[in-house]
């Protein structure tokens, strides 16, 4: 067989023409590259991964509890008050505001502001973008708050003692769990 | 290979969500049971036979209810929300089911709370291990609360249109604090007693109603017996029903927006994701 077609190829068969050249496709349709936009089944994908997760989750609680036992101190007494006197380590900066500032700021304003604010953040910060790059002024904004928020709570928690002075955690420990 | 099997090996190379087995021959044993009479009967459902039979599957089942059908990618993996809303849930679960045993053997009254406790820690079968499991639970729910926060701002995942699921979310972290405060005081040991006392005299900083606020968390002008079981009453009933009213809306927002397709910059890329299911 001498004749060859347009692109060099030979025809398939005699007495049949090509008529066009398609580029190459599977028969079952596109094939494209997964997109991180693309749907994926809860079942399993996303199952699980939950699955995975409570379970690491459940043996972190259970080994913990095997090692550490939890506090339990003398029975309550209103006439011995420690010293220091702790709130919960999650009041830790609360309690650490308090020895600054008069406690309607501290004990009152501070508070309510950061839960009202905290609920009304997603109305402040109406800019739509979601990449970090374009919001960098509110990521600012909440990571200073926050880590503010944090230090406050070690101090609070970690590096105070008797009559709220500041001691070394290495030196005395006065924090509670 | 029957009609039915060929049937499902299609409709699994065709399938939506990228799992091509094409060259599956045995169905596997727990397919093999569903097909009995006796499986039918658990699962309810019908051989699932293509994708749309998988999907009406997931939509059959009564435990699977509070996921989606389908979620995007991207939000399935671990680097999008680190599951902390998952890590936060299940430790609530195991605060719960902990929770419940340690009432059988607690009574909130002053004279038999700290008692009881003591009678917990060395009598009871597991009754240490079981308080210790609650204890850092909540601890770790706490800090899971707050890091989930944390993480959907990093996100942007709080904004336009889940905008109000934020909101709820803050209550629920609200509501986490107020359930590990009035847990706090149960063992009525001094670590609680004055832990509440401290805690407590911030409501009385409050302008005018101050007094009035912190008399009635309390029960009296300072920590006593009402106030153990004031606190009781909202750490074993009145806050876990409030908490799982309002976790139970947040989530359901939250499916019903999971299939909201938001390019970078905020801007939805169709109308197909309007409605979640």
């Amino acid at each position: 067989m001498t004749e060859t077609n347009i692109d060099g190829s030979t025809p398939v068969e005699d007495n049949r023409r090509v008529l066009g050249i398609v580029p190459g496709k599977p028969v079952a349709g596109d094939r494209k590259e997964p997109d991180r936009q693309d749907l994926v089944m809860v079942w399993p994908h996303v199952l699980v991964r939950h699955a995975v997760v409570a379970m690491a989750v459940v043996v972190v609680v259970l080994l913990a509890s095997v090692f550490f036992d939890a506090p339990l101190r003398a029975v309550a007494n209103p006439t011995l008050t420690p010293n220091p006197e702790k709130a919960p380590w999650y009041f830790a900066a609360l309690q650490e505001l308090l020895s600054h500032f008069h406690p309607l700021v501290a004990g009152v304003l501070i508070p309510a502001a950061v839960i009202v604010g905290l609920g009304a953040l997603p109305y402040i910060d109406t800019n739509p973008t979601r990449r970090p790059r374009d919001r960098k002024v509110a990521v600012l904004a909440f990571t200073m708050v926050m880590v503010l928020w944090i230090a406050l709570t070690i101090i609070g928690f970690a590096f105070r003692g008797p009559n709220w002075e500041w001691v070394w955690p290495w030196v005395e420990w006065h924090g509670e769990l | 290979m029957d009609l039915k099997d060929r049937v499902e090996d299609e409709g699994n190379a065709a399938g939506t969500d990228g799992s091509f087995d094409p060259g599956r021959a045995d169905p596997g044993a727990l397919a093999r049971f569903r097909r009995t009479e006796f499986g039918r009967s658990i699962f309810r459902t019908p051989g699932r036979l293509t994708p749309r039979d998988r999907a009406a599957g997931h939509w059959a089942n009564f435990f699977l209810h509070i996921y989606p059908v389908k979620m995007r990618r991207a939000e399935a993996g671990f680097r999008y929300s680190w599951y902390l809303g998952v890590i936060s849930t299940v430790l609530l679960g195991s605060l719960v089911v902990s929770g419940i045993y340690l009432m059988f053997f607690y009574v909130p009254t002053p004279n038999q709370a700290y008692v009881n406790i003591q009678t917990l820690q060395v009598d009871v079968r597991f009754g240490q291990y079981i308080r210790n499991v609650h204890r850092w639970s909540a601890h770790l729910m706490v800090l899971a609360v707050a890091a989930h926060m944390a993480r959907v701002f990093y996100r942007g995942a709080h904004k336009k249109p889940r905008q109000f699921n934020w909101v709820i979310g803050v209550v629920l972290l609200v509501l986490t604090l107020l359930l590990s405060f009035t847990g706090y005081l149960l063992p009525w040991d001094q670590l609680a007693f004055w832990a509440v006392t401290v805690g407590s005299e911030m409501a009385g900083y409050v302008p005018f109603v101050g007094n009035e606020v912190r008399e009635t968390l309390l029960g009296g002008s300072s920590v006593g017996a009402p106030t153990l079981l004031r606190f009781y009453v909202l750490h074993v009933v009145v806050l876990p029903l409030l908490l799982g009213v309002v976790l139970m809306i947040h989530l359901w927002r939250w499916r019903k927006d999971s299939m909201l397709d938001l390019d970078p910059s905020g801007r939805a890329n169709d109308s197909k994701g309007d409605d979640g299911d």
